[in-house]
């Protein structure tokens, strides 16, 4: 099923349309707005949330054999057999424009909740007039730190942000160099929005607290037209550990001026983003076996847990893409939401968000390596441990935490 | 003084008053507040637009850089209010005092330059502001400003849900920008400016002051715009650099006036009244798809309008100068 | 800092500025032609980038080899905007000026529409051809191959282009046209025919540049942007109006935005650009090469 915005347009005539069996039930469906770059320079990212929620709405109203919330039910037997139905909005990036959508969502389309919504500065907004309105809203991938530490009541974020991920990192540093492997200075390359700039300072502060020297700390303009002055003095600072914190554009392009000007670091350690995208490998990705990324997601899961790999063959089915850190984390932000709103037995918000506060999902009830998803008093779930993901022959293999990993860390890469 | 012109602008002035009295009461019958958002964009675009017409439509100077003082407004109040516990309304008038220095300072360079010079200039110069702003770690750098929201109240010009009082005071503003913009058409520097535009090098002969005259456009057009960014500050209440300084406000504030008709009394505000529905509603309703179908429509009209009414739509009502905004803001509301 | 380090910080930013120059040539030779700034320059260069990553995905052609192709496609398709909508702005009666920015401007809107329409607004690029990640070291300092045709395509195009201008007779219609436009037509020159031709050699200078650019660079419908100011810039700084202006002027943003990161971080190097820029137009209010 695919919800489009003319289905949104036609109301209640395509509801009918498209489920007649929840036509009978009491409260036929609940609506939950996602709020996405559509258009402009990450327009992709939205693109491909969007199937990640659709694939998540698919499991939730229809009826699979998975060990994960809501699956085994069609809708959400809590409310009747409720129906979840999406409502996106396009916020194009803009602070401004976010909050203008949340608003509508929750005024004109009566959502029960808000998801978003990748750029970190829209998420301020959205979720702050959510606050306003008393609807809950659920980060699904934004990672910047600041977010859960403005005391608002209605905001949660079942995944890791920067610094749970940057000290996963630093937890693998620390436990190479006790098996003897070198690792003392470090650069850190990252683009100068909100996200390279957490990232960056999570990294200078742990690289501080550890020990670790930073040779390079290079801030550069996202989406540059070229790097090369900026990989000329990485090249020069020659760290141990290259640390990127880049988008796809800037990633493509770092990994080839870094070939072009004949620099091969021992090991680049990257903050997810560009660096587990699909399309940076379509471009680049015979420079980059043995890179290591941060995620919160890996396919060797699927090994343990069969309905992962299940699942990401439903999203490779919309999308033509394996489900990557991104994807994946919208998906489990649309299952975290509507779980909280099943228990709850309510579309109202305050409700819900005592439903979101109680939340306690065992790990293995989940596509991903977390322990739980258990949110803090300030919506935050510190039990989502990320994991270190390394590239070798084509695909990403979890390598850290050892609880997690599934082989050993190749190093230098090749 | 010719009786026709006279009898023009009395005829302006009365128009003015009959649809801001119209406007006034329009959130009586409109209580949707997304719609009720729209309309606060859409003065306020059109106050903006208005104060950007004054130094690039009747002086003729074409600025693509007003970002520069819409960001400068909206970073003052939001440091002042933020840092130094100083109310919105005195970083407001900070922040547009602030701007029209800085306008002078730039002018005093920048005025020298010709036509294609002079556009790239500006933008250069809003290119450069962002960029500093973006590394300038006591602003919040990239991680912009978070407005702490408290209680609804008129002094810190805060109100978490209502949209009327952002509302009144964007149609305040839009009215001012209006008034200006009609008292200076009839004043000194009015004729000045417009001699300016025609023939800068005629102007200087017959005695008019080119180059202070184009200060005082450059010093009015930015306090306004400040104000109109002071005020988007505590509407959004976030900023960052890229959404308060970004080039694309530059070309939100000319394209109304563009569109409506540049160098007149009207056409800002005609232009944003059909303008900035149309990209808020083309965003909302088709903008989710992700096929860009917003975008096709957006620019296509654009085009079509830029081509086929090059002395902006204003010139549809020069015979009856009879309001376009009512049709347009009904079918909004509807 | 060491000297190598300068070294290659000049070379890189030299072999960038004369691509530079390649990208905002095409600007130039229609800014000089008939006073227009086409706003959509760097959505000229997306399709040109597109065009070349579809013939490689397609029909497995090398960049190098569709690079003619990918010209005379943008030729047609820049003669067709002339046509279809520029034609019409310089004939509006009031504010030309402002009709051609924003229907220009309006161009680029519905280019990177269309462009997301057609195309997604996936990130794509070449993942190998023949100069792709090759490169040459001399005494340690590296030189891309992709970068260093680039550079040298550039130049050849700026000599074709200086030759064409001064030595065959569309040439001097051209340069005729653009000192005079109602005089020509009284000696039996098609104004039209002369700026659509304009139109379509400016935007063939692009396609050129987007065929090299997709080599090592990727595309997706708003890659123009990162360009399109800096053409507008490497333009006005040469001089508009000056074809030499913009080789000259894409050789000093290059080197001056190598050198800026230099001395202020990365993330500020456009700031050297623009000041430069400034800089330029205070002492010089035409450019460096400038004549209107």
């Amino acid at each position: 099923m695919t919800i489009t915005r003319r289905n949104v347009l036609l109301g209640a005539t395509a509801a009918a349309a498209l489920g007649p069996i929840a036509a009978r039930a009491q409260t036929s469906e609940v609506k939950i707005g996602v709020i996405y770059p559509f258009s402009g320079a990450s327009a992709q990212i939205g693109v491909d949330a969007q199937r990640a929620f659709e694939t998540a709405a698919e499991i939730i109203n229809g009826k699979y054999d998975f060990d994960l919330p809501l699956a085994r039910t069609e809708g959400l037997p809590g409310l009747g057999g409720a129906k979840i139905k999406l409502v996106f909005a396009d916020h194009q990036a803009d602070p401004q424009k976010g909050r203008a959508e949340a608003e509508r969502l929750i005024t004109q389309e009566k959502v029960a909740a808000v998801i978003g919504s990748y750029q970190s500065a829209v998420a301020v907004t959205a979720s702050q007039i959510c606050e306003r309105y008393q609807i809950p809203y659920l980060s699904a991938d934004n990672s910047s730190p600041s977010l859960h530490r403005r005391g608002l009541k209605y905001y949660f974020r079942a995944a890791p942000h920067d610094e749970m991920f940057s000290q996963a990192m630093f937890d693998f540093f620390d436990a190479m160099k006790k098996k003897g492997t070198k690792i003392d200075t470090l650069a850190l390359f990252h683009e100068d929005t909100i996200f390279g700039t957490d990232s960056s300072n999570a990294q200078l502060k742990l690289a501080q607290e550890r020990g670790y020297k930073v040779v390079a700390d290079i801030k550069y303009r996202a989406n540059s037209p070229s790097l090369s002055a900026e990989v000329q003095q990485l090249k020069a600072a020659n760290a141990d550990v290259l640390m990127p914190s880049s988008y796809t554009t800037d990633g493509i392009l770092l990994v080839k001026t870094m070939a072009e000007l004949g620099y091969k670091p021992n090991a680049i350690v990257a903050q997810d983003a560009g660096f587990s995208e699909k399309a940076l490998y379509d471009a680049v990705g015979d420079k980059l076996e043995g890179v290591i990324s941060r995620g919160s997601f890996s396919l060797d899961l699927a090994a343990k847990r069969p309905m992962v790999g299940k699942i990401n063959d439903m999203f490779k089915a919309k999308s033509g893409k394996d489900f990557n850190d991104y994807s994946s984390r919208q998906f489990m932000g649309l299952i975290v939401m509507a779980d909280a709103i099943n228990r709850a037995k309510s579309t109202d918000g305050e409700k819900i968000r005592d439903a979101l506060a109680a939340t306690d999902m065992p790990g293995d009830q989940t596509i991903m390596p977390w322990k739980r998803v258990k949110f803090d008093e300030n919506g935050q779930n510190n039990d989502a441990d990320p994991v270190l993901l390394q590239y070798v022959g084509g695909k990403f293999v979890t390598i850290f935490p050892t609880q997690a990993a599934v082989a050993e860390a190749s190093w230098p890469m090749k | 003084m010719d009786k026709a012109f006279i009898q023009r602008r009395r005829r302006d002035l009365i128009l003015a008053a009959f649809l801001a009295a119209i406007a006034a009461a329009v959130p009586f019958f409109v209580k949707d507040v997304y719609v009720q958002n729209i309309m606060v964009l859409t003065l306020m675009y059109a106050a903006l637009s208005q104060s950007w017409n004054i130094l690039s439509g009747y002086c003729g100077q074409i600025s693509l850089g007003h970002a520069l003082y819409f960001g400068l407004g909206a970073y003052t109040t939001a440091i002042l209010f933020t840092k130094f516990g100083v109310l919105p309304w005195f970083g407001m008038l900070a922040g547009g005092l602030i701007s029209a220095v800085i306008a002078m300072a730039l002018g005093y360079p920048c005025f020298r330059l010709g036509g294609h010079y002079f556009v790239i200039a500006t933008i250069v110069i809003a290119e450069i502001t962002l960029l500093l702003f973006q590394n300038w770690d006591f602003a919040g750098a990239a991680l912009g400003i978070d407005i702490p929201v408290r209680r609804d109240s008129w002094l810190t010009f805060q109100f978490t849900r209502s949209k009327l009082p952002y509302f009144y005071f964007a149609l305040a503003l839009a009215c001012v920008a209006w008034f200006v913009t009609w008292w200076l058409e009839d004043s000194k520097w009015g004729y000045w400016w417009r001699a300016v535009k025609d023939n800068p090098l005629a102007a200087e002969s017959l005695g008019v002051d080119v180059f202070n005259s184009k200060m005082g456009a450059a010093a009015v057009s930015a306090f306004l715009v400040a104000i109109g960014g002071s005020f988007y500050a505590q509407f959004v209440s976030y900023i960052d650099p890229e959404s308060v300084m970004g080039f694309q406000f530059s070309l939100l504030m000319a394209l109304p006036a563009v569109l409506g008709g540049i160098g007149t009394l009207w056409g800002p505000m005609l232009g944003a009244v059909i303008l900035i529905p149309l990209t808020e509603l083309t965003r909302s309703y088709i903008g989710g798809s992700g096929r860009g179908v917003d975008l096709i429509v957006y620019g296509g009209l654009i085009i079509a309008i830029s081509l086929a009414r090059p002395q902006g739509l204003v010139s549809l009502f020069s015979r009856k100068p009879k309001p376009a905004a009512q049709p347009a803001r009904e079918a909004v509301a509807s | 800092m060491t000297a190598e380090t300068i070294i290659q910080s000049l070379a890189s930013g030299l072999l960038m500025g004369l691509l530079y120059g390649l990208i905002a040539v095409g600007l130039a030779l229609i800014f000089g032609l008939m006073d227009v700034v086409n706003f959509a320059h760097g959505e000229f260069l997306m399709i040109a980038m597109y065009a070349t990553f579809f013939l490689f995905a397609y029909f497995a052609l090398d960049p190098l080899l569709s690079a003619p192709i990918v010209a005379a496609g943008l030729f047609v398709f820049g003669a067709v905007v002339y046509l279809l909508i520029v034609r019409f702005a310089v004939r509006a009666k009031a504010n030309t000026g402002m009709v051609q920015i924003f229907s220009t401007f309006g161009l680029a809107v519905l280019m990177r529409g269309v462009a997301q329409y057609f195309f997604t607004p996936d990130y794509r690029s070449i993942p190998h051809s023949y100069l792709g990640g090759k490169t040459i070291s001399i005494a340690g300092i590296y030189l891309p191959q992709p970068q260093l045709v680039g550079a040298l395509i550039a130049i050849a195009a700026f000599a074709g282009l200086y030759f064409f201008i001064h030595r065959t007779d569309f040439g001097r219609a051209l340069e005729a046209t653009r000192e005079d436009a109602g005089a020509v037509a009284l000696v039996g020159i098609d104004k039209n025919k002369v700026f659509a031709l304009g139109w379509g050699l400016g935007a063939a200078l692009v396609g050129l540049a987007g065929a090299v650019m997709a080599i090592f660079f990727y595309v997706f419908p708003d890659v123009g942007a990162s360009f399109a100011t800096i053409a507008y810039v490497t333009v006005a700084l040469g001089g508009f109006g000056s074809v030499f202006g913009a080789f000259a002027g894409g050789i000093v943003v290059g080197l001056v935005e190598a050198m800026t990161t230099l001395i202020l971080p990365p993330s500020l190097k456009t700031v050297g650009i623009y000041g430069v820029y400034l800089l330029v137009v205070f002492v010089r209010p035409r450019g460096l090469f400038g004549s209107i």
